[in-house]
């Protein structure tokens, strides 16, 4: 209700003001003096309508705050939803959540903005048109009549479900047909994994990985803190597994090993670049190793095996080998390691194992083919996108077409759903009831935290509904906990006590369900296939990006200009290729070339056309190309960001954001299969501009311009595992001993607010980013804008490949506003618009602001963003989204990140309220909250106890450019890798 | 009431120095001599004194200065005083250069309005004496005829030794 | 004074003028009608005005944004053509007040067009930090006026404030000055006009100037101490402009020895951009016989001089940058000579380093053609300084993450191109309508150099003329 009512309102203003900001711009062409007179009424009054009849739960400028869990991906995160005036407008991780334990990626992030996507379905289809629920409803039960009549078959496609609830629904409804099977797929499957337990360990379920127990980790193609299965978990997990506080310091031995250089693979302490045809060889000779016989001979290239199973050896139980790959042949042999280094029980965990992930592709090829003999009388398809996700998409739509009854859930008209006769929308996940248990005895909680905005049914109403018996979600759920979940715990007595604790914290930890698992069976390993290996032409790797993941967020624009941890792209996905291999087929970033092969089951062959992309660390033989991209309706970004004569649309030649790149998936043993050989490359002689956030990616500065020692730029502090464990300052530089020609004038009586960022724990994974775009109603700006460097994010992750020990190390550094107390930027503007607070805050103006852009020009760390155009959502209903506790600037005024000042104030109220100083850690900004890996630590530098003030006092800080004495608030620690050597590889600057 | 003048034209600058100076030298009252040019040495031939503009000017400079210097600590250091950049709230260092620029500022205006009060010049005012060709190439020298003992022929016959182009008698208003 | 002369000295003005002729010379051009190439002269310049115009009326509408600036380069076509700009505006000053203390009497011919030239420039130098800012129509902000906001005042340790001070006064006082210079003129024409309006005009704006000593004797003072004041502040102008860069942070533009440096630099282009319009005003408007190839000369060697000390500059940042032991420092020049932009780089040194170079060469010097030539070169040159130093700095700083790159749009282009044709637009309609020579101070430098030793003879011829006349009369 309230949801509607300021959404019509909100939209009208927005009409409004943008109406009059334009002509006001018009006019101010003219003359200056028609600019001064009405730049005098910047400051307009937005109507605004108070309450007449208070809703007890809403106290207007007043923040209300649910648990809940995030729908981002399968991972079940638990989230927080903070609302605003009965509209969320920011989600953060939920610190008590045993998977994700506070921490939140990118993509869950950004879900908020999602709920206001005026895009999405207002209500049921019926064949293309809008209907409404009951003439759905007696359509649908007279064609499932049909259906039983005719024994016809019935299939229910859908992505993994982890909801007990719905899955009990399923089961019934299913069970009420002759034949109705459920068929799971991911597009990023992990069948593989399943399917080798189901071979190895006899039960097909997915272990539950645990990084935290792992004192050696072996990643082979696997992207375990960036896409791979639950990144926030394990990013996390890792991180516990490398403090170095401890005495002697807790730090894993990570070895990755992968085709493409992944953000896990740009943290781990040895990389060894290697191509998909080579995996299953290298497994077999691991195994060999371990298993005492010497066979790395025949494989003189992998020599750094005996090496590798050296250290595995020592570490019996406590070591963890993970394979991405989702070809069965790998994952038997990395089971058959993990089994023979006793890693099972220990650091792979089958009693309570993942629910994460449960596609079964060989299921999904079944269907396939039954579809295609015209077997299945009535298909319903959830959370998946057929059409798009899978190989031969537009054949697998011909053949839904002709289906007689198919029934999509999309939440938009997409590829699939527009083949399907019926649209049943579902709400948005922010709006609905649910359950999830993403892990075994983990049952996460969902609840609505604003009334739907569109006339939408969940999934579990429309089953319950077509059963016959209609029921609320809310009804089904609790019906459905008293049967299945209730009982696994023994904590609370009383239902209704133990759903009312569990919608408060979000979760409930009951026991996980009995799974029996039987004892090893090694003849699995003798007979595993070996993929096709690719001749002289390239292996193609198909891969999801961090932001992007399979692609069913790509209608969210702020996923869209997420910078990729590693390429610092945005908005495109491209054919990364190695800086060799580029040269061989001389191309040059940007320039478009042509992927074909030939597929044995596809008629003719098949193409792609992408821009390259020179990536180091990528393997010679191998080309790589993110999926999620292409999808149907992202032409609708075409006019995102600011409109001028010279400015370019954010879409590519396709008319849509980037090129979908699933038609170059297979079916391989069974397996949807992410890699394939015999691809060609030739050049198209076509350019396509990528809009990188980054022009230069050495810390090193260029060759041609270098001076001996000074050519490293001492930014990025590095030790040596074995140098660190000598001297706890090592790689740092010499101390700056700070001196001035002013009196000291200004000292901070009260707080004096700093930040601490430690580089050994941040892996890019680029979540800060986005919290503070949420948070401080950061604007998009569109691909044209990021290509001309004048990205608003407050936040920039600069990604360094660093030259370490004969390593290619990658150094993610968050750079934000420093903070400086003697801040170039502060004396230089002529207005006053950018003053110091007397608690060491920098702050911004936005209102005085003239724009003359001096400040940002005498930034050493250039942090300061300028809004070059008036920035609008694409999406009025958008505006919604925003923060009302912070500006919305207006064109030419300077921003920058603020510390979260709002929710500087915000703490110090409620402190003062209670009569008590803020507590530390009270505070936490944006980008400290959500950062997995726990790298951001704020607080009060004047408070000698404050977590901060014990990281400054550590001996790994350091400041950036501290002999500018600029006296940054912000500070940074040295990144630790676990080597032996001691050289110390940070020249002092 | 009004008075007499006799006025004389003369062509070369020496002519016009040394009529000037002879005209002193016998004694009689010089009115103005207005030539199209400043002719060096012609003000001490009419014997008036060095001009006191530049104390005017020094003045107008000091209260510039003085002023500029304090407007600047006074906006900075007391009646907002704000941290910027961690500076002293009164960086005397950095007034500098804005209270030079002032000073300058002041000290030029200043001057330039004092010497169109003291000569009398401000826009759209007629001249009080036009001798058209004044401001193009002739010298004029203007004797007052005070009293009976002014001999018109004994100046003529002065100036005719100087080669004055032409002579004439006139009348002068006195307000 | 006048008999002191030696016979030796060429005169400065040629063709034995009178007075009289000299008035007539000089308001020929304002006399007779414009010609067919002042009207084509500002046909063109108007139109690249206009073209500015919409450029920057769009940029206005739409927003900073239409340039190609980015959070890494914040200034680059605006302020290089700013600190162009003033540079060009510091010649006329020089010319009028430096030269005038060094008593360097040939200045006359060209003062006043010099300084209507600075005048001009100056307008156009001030367009850019107004237009630059991404709130023009808040642009008076940075003026210290009372208000109701505290007050709130501005931030004076701000070069920027300084710049906005410097300028103002700069303008205010070269502008006094040269109407100061143009009184006693104005009054000519207007003893001269025949049409009622020109009369009314020019008797209004010559304050009611008589050409009487007394007057005569103030306005020299006055005509001193404005040089006097003018002189230092001259200096002033482009120092402060050069600490917009010097007091930053950041490698390239933190450097101490850029006030004397740009202080060359803009009395360098100055005398460019002086030369470049005098050879055309005297080819235009026949001034050959006032400014002689004695004038070019004069300035071409002040165009050595200066070059010399730019050149100096160059070699110097070099030098210390290498001896400061500072990796940035290094990089910074480094990557001016032989990075991304090196090519802006020796333009820069070509123009500014190599050009004046030629004259040094007496030949050259008097080759009225080629002078006009290399001075184009030397403004050409001394528009990349400025780019060199302010955007390329900028490119690359500290953090090799927030490097980035700069070309620049069409608005900027139009707009560059835009601030020229307002320029010339003011520089003609000023050549149609005042005179472009002090005819007041060319008649006083006349009889400079010309042989006059009959002077004295007829002093005392007149003498004794006139006791035999006076006798005579007495007798009668």
């Amino acid at each position: 209700m309230n949801g509607h009512h300021t959404h019509d309102t909100m939209e009208h203003d927005n009409e409004t003001s943008r109406l009059d900001r334009r002509d006001f711009l018009k006019l101010a062409g003219f003359t200056f003096a028609g600019v001064a007179l009405t730049g005098c009424e910047q400051a307009r009054v937005e109507k605004a309508i108070p309450y007449l009849i208070k809703p007890e739960e809403i106290t207007p400028g007043k923040a209300s705050w649910y648990a809940s869990t995030c729908a981002g991906c399968n991972a079940g995160c638990g989230i927080l939803v903070k609302n605003r005036d009965g509209r969320p407008i920011k989600i953060e991780g939920n610190p008590d959540h045993p998977i994700s334990r506070g921490g939140l990626c990118a993509i869950g992030q950004a879900q908020v903005l999602g709920l206001y996507d005026s895009q999405r379905l207002q209500g049921p289809q019926i064949n293309g048109a809008t209907s409404d629920w009951p003439t759905l409803d007696r359509t649908i039960h007279a064609r499932l009549r049909e259906v039983r009549a005719g024994n016809k078959s019935v299939r229910f496609l859908s992505g993994t479900m982890t909801s007990p609830t719905t899955l009990a629904l399923l089961k019934r409804f299913l069970s009420s047909f002759k034949d109705g099977k459920h068929v799971v797929y991911d597009p990023i499957s992990r069948s593989a994994i399943l399917e080798a337990h189901a071979r190895t360990h006899g039960i097909r379920a997915l272990p539950h990985y645990r990084f935290d127990r792992a004192e050696v980790i072996v990643g082979l193609e696997a992207d375990f803190l960036g896409t791979w299965i639950s990144p926030v978990e394990f990013t996390a997990a890792y991180g516990s597994g490398r403090t170095l506080e401890g005495n002697p310091p807790k730090c894993s031995y990570h070895v990755q090993i992968e085709s493409r250089l992944s953000l896990t693979g740009g943290r781990s302490d040895k990389r060894y670049a290697i191509s998909p045809s080579e995996r299953v060889p290298l497994l077999e000779a691991l195994l060999a190793l371990l298993e005492g016989k010497s066979q790395s001979a025949k494989l003189p290239h992998f020599s750094f095996l005996n090496d590798l199973a050296g250290r595995l050896n020592s570490a019996r139980g406590t070591s963890l080998v993970v394979c991405g790959s989702n070809d069965v042949a790998s994952q038997i042999l990395t089971n058959a390691i993990n089994e023979l280094l006793g890693n099972y029980g220990k650091t792979l965990d089958m009693q309570s194992p993942s629910y994460q992930h449960q596609s079964n592709d060989n299921a999904l090829q079944t269907l396939l083919t039954e579809i295609r003999g015209g077997k299945v009388g009535a298909l319903f398809v959830h959370g998946v996108n057929p059409v798009y996700d899978l190989p031969k998409g537009r054949e697998i739509g011909e053949l839904l077409s002709r289906l007689p009854l198919v029934v999509s859930f999309a939440e938009r008209v997409d590829e699939t759903a527009q083949h399907a006769g019926f649209v049943c929308p579902e709400p948005h996940p922010l709006s609905s009831w649910r359950d999830t248990e993403a892990v075994a005895g983990v049952v996460s909680m969902t609840q609505p935290a604003l009334a739907p905005l569109e006339n939408t049914r969940s999934l579990m109403e429309s089953l319950s509904e077509w059963l016959g018996n209609r029921a609320s979600a809310h009804e089904l759920m609790q019906q459905e906990w008293r049967k299945s979940v209730f009982p696994r715990q023994s904590a609370e007595k009383d239902l209704a006590a133990f759903w009312n604790r569990s919608v408060h914290d979000g979760f409930a930890a009951v026991a996980p369900r009995p799974h029996r698992t039987e004892k090893y069976d090694s003849r699995p390993v003798q007979n595993v296939a070996s993929p096709e290996t690719g001749a002289d032409s390239f292996e193609l790797v198909l891969y999801p990006k961090v932001s992007m993941g399979d692609g069913r967020h790509a209608h969210n624009a702020w996923l869209q200009e997420v910078p990729d941890p590693i390429t610092k792209i945005t908005w495109d996905n491209y054919a990364i290729l190695s800086e060799a291999a580029a040269k061989k087929l001389g191309v040059l970033s940007g320039d478009i070339v042509r992927l074909s092969f030939t597929d044995p089951t596809a008629a003719s062959g098949i193409e792609l056309e992408l821009p390259t992309w020179i990536q180091p660390g990528q393997k010679d033989s191998v080309v790589a190309v993110a999926l999620g991209y292409g999808r149907k309706g992202t032409d609708r970004f075409a006019n995102i960001g600011p409109r001028w004569f010279e400015g370019k649309p954010s879409v590519g030649p396709g008319g849509l954001v980037g090129v979908n790149a699933a038609p170059a998936l297979q079916f391989l043993n069974g397996q949807l299969l992410y890699e394939r050989g015999g691809v060609r490359i030739e050049r198209t002689g076509r350019h396509q501009t990528l809009a990188c956030t980054q022009t230069y990616h050495s810390i090193d500065t260029p060759p041609l311009l270098a001076q001996g020692s000074e050519s490293r730029r001492p930014y990025v502090q590095y030790a040596t595992l074995a140098a660190y464990a000598e001297d706890r300052a090592a790689g740092g530089g010499p101390k700056h001993e700070s001196r001035s020609m002013w009196p000291e004038q200004h000292e901070y009586k009260g707080a004096h607010w700093g930040m601490m960022v430690d580089l050994n724990a941040c892996t890019g994974c680029a979540a800060c980013v986005v919290s503070c775009q949420a948070e401080n109603n950061i604007p998009v700006v569109g691909k044209d804008e990021v290509h001309r460097n004048r990205e608003l994010h407050w936040i920039r992750i600069d990604r360094y490949f660093v030259e370490n020990d004969g390593e290619l190390d990658v150094a993610h550094q968050p750079m934000m506003c420093q903070h400086c107390a003697n801040a170039p930027c502060e004396t230089v503007c002529p207005v006053l618009a950018t003053v110091h607070s007397e608690e060491g805050l920098n702050q911004q103006v936005y209102n005085r602001c003239v724009g003359t852009r001096y400040c940002a020009n005498n930034c050493p760390y250039k942090i300061r963003r300028f809004n070059w155009f008036d920035y609008l959502h694409e999406d009025a209903k958008q505006n919604m989204v925003l923060n009302p506790d912070v500006t919305v600037r207006s064109r030419g005024v300077m921003e920058k990140c603020s510390l979260c000042v709002q929710r500087i104030q915000e703490q110090k109220i409620e402190a003062k309220k209670n009569g008590k100083k803020v507590a530390d850690g009270a505070i936490k900004t944006a980008c400290q909250q959500s950062c997995p890996a726990q790298a951001i630590v704020f607080g009060d530098m004047n408070d000698a106890d404050s977590f901060v003030s014990k990281r400054i006092a550590d001996a790994r800080r350091f400041n950036l450019l501290a002999d500018l004495e600029t006296r940054p608030s912000v500070g940074y620690m040295t990144m630790v890798r676990n080597r032996t050597n001691k050289s110390d590889e940070t020249p002092h600057g | 009431m009004s008075r007499r003048l006799f006025v004389a034209y003369f062509e070369q600058e020496e002519d016009i120095l040394g009529v000037t100076r002879a005209a002193k030298e016998a004694g009689y009252e010089i009115r103005d001599v207005y030539t199209p040019y400043a002719v060096h040495g012609l003000d001490k031939a009419m014997g008036l004194r060095k001009s006191r503009l530049p104390w005017i000017c020094l003045g107008f400079a000091l209260l510039g200065a003085t002023a500029k210097l304090w407007f600047q600590i006074w906006t900075s250091a007391f009646d907002w005083p704000v941290n910027v950049g961690g500076k002293p709230l009164a960086s005397v260092p950095a007034f500098v250069p804005v209270t030079f620029e002032i000073t300058v500022l002041f000290a030029g205006l200043g001057t330039v309005a004092a010497f169109l009060l003291v000569s009398r010049l401000r826009p759209g005012k007629k001249p009080l004496m036009n001798f058209n060709r004044a401001t193009d190439d002739r010298h004029v020298l203007v004797l007052v005829e005070n009293d009976a003992a002014f001999d018109p022929l004994e100046a003529a016959a002065l100036c005719g030794r100087y080669h004055s182009v032409k002579m004439e008698e006139m009348l002068e208003e006195e307000s | 004074m006048v008999d002191g002369i030696s016979i030796l000295r060429s005169p400065l003005i040629l063709g034995n003028k009178s007075a009289s002729q000299v008035t007539d010379d000089v308001c020929a051009p304002l006399d007779r009608g414009p010609g067919m190439t002042w009207w084509f002269a500002l046909a063109v310049s108007l139109s690249m005005f206009t073209l500015g115009v919409i450029a920057v009326t769009y940029q206005l509408a739409t927003g900073i944004g239409t340039w190609g600036l980015n959070s890494t380069v914040g200034w680059a076509f605006d302020i290089t053509n700013f600190v162009f700009w003033i540079g060009i505006g510091h010649a006329g000053t020089l010319i009028s007040a430096i030269l005038f203390l060094f008593r360097q009497r040939w200045r006359t011919s060209v003062n006043r067009s010099a300084e209507a030239m600075t005048i001009f420039a100056v307008i156009c130098a001030g367009l850019f930090p107004i237009i630059h800012m991404g709130r023009p129509w808040l642009a008076f902000w940075v003026i210290p006026y009372p208000n109701f906001r505290g007050p709130l005042w501005i931030n004076f340790r701000s070069p920027l404030v300084w710049d906005m001070f410097a300028i103002g006064t700069y303008f205010t006082i070269s502008l006094v000055f040269w109407y100061v210079g143009l009184i006693p003129d104005l009054a000519t024409l207007r003893d001269r006009a025949v049409s009622k309006v020109k009369k009314t005009l020019f008797g209004f704006f010559s304050f009611g100037w008589d050409g009487s000593t007394r007057t005569w004797q103030r306005y020299e003072t006055v005509y001193l101490l404005l040089a006097g004041l003018a002189t230092p502040l001259v200096v002033s102008v482009h120092t402060i402009v050069s600490w917009d860069f010097a007091t930053s942070v950041i490698p390239g533009w933190h450097s101490t020895i850029f006030p004397p440096y740009f202080v060359a630099g803009a009395v360098f282009s100055g005398f460019a951009m002086v030369l470049t319009l005098m050879i055309i005003a005297r080819a235009v408007l026949h001034f050959e016989e006032y400014i002689t190839l004695h004038h070019i000369e004069s300035m071409s060697k002040i165009i050595i001089a200066t070059g010399g000390i730019v050149a100096m500059a160059y070699m110097t940042e070099l030098f210390v940058s290498f001896y400061s032991g500072n990796e940035y420092e290094r990089f910074a020049f480094i990557n001016r000579m032989l990075g991304p932009y090196a090519w802006a780089y020796w333009i820069m040194v070509g123009c500014n380093v190599v050009t004046p170079q030629f004259l040094w060469f007496r030949k050259i010097r008097r080759n009225v053609a080629l002078v006009f030539i290399l001075s184009i070169f030397i403004n050409v040159g001394m528009w990349f300084e400025r780019f060199v130093i302010i955007t390329i700095s900028l490119t690359r700083d500290y953090l090799p993450a927030s490097w980035d790159n700069y070309a620049p749009t069409l608005i900027e282009l139009a707009t560059l191109v835009g601030s020229f044709g307002l320029f010339f637009t003011l520089f003609l309609i000023f050549a149609r309508f005042l005179p472009m020579i002090a005819i007041g101070e060319v008649k006083a430098v006349l009889s400079y150099g010309r042989k006059e030793s009959h002077g004295k003879a007829r002093e005392e011829e007149g003498r004794k003329v006139g006791e035999y006349e006076g006798l005579h009369g007495g007798t009668s």
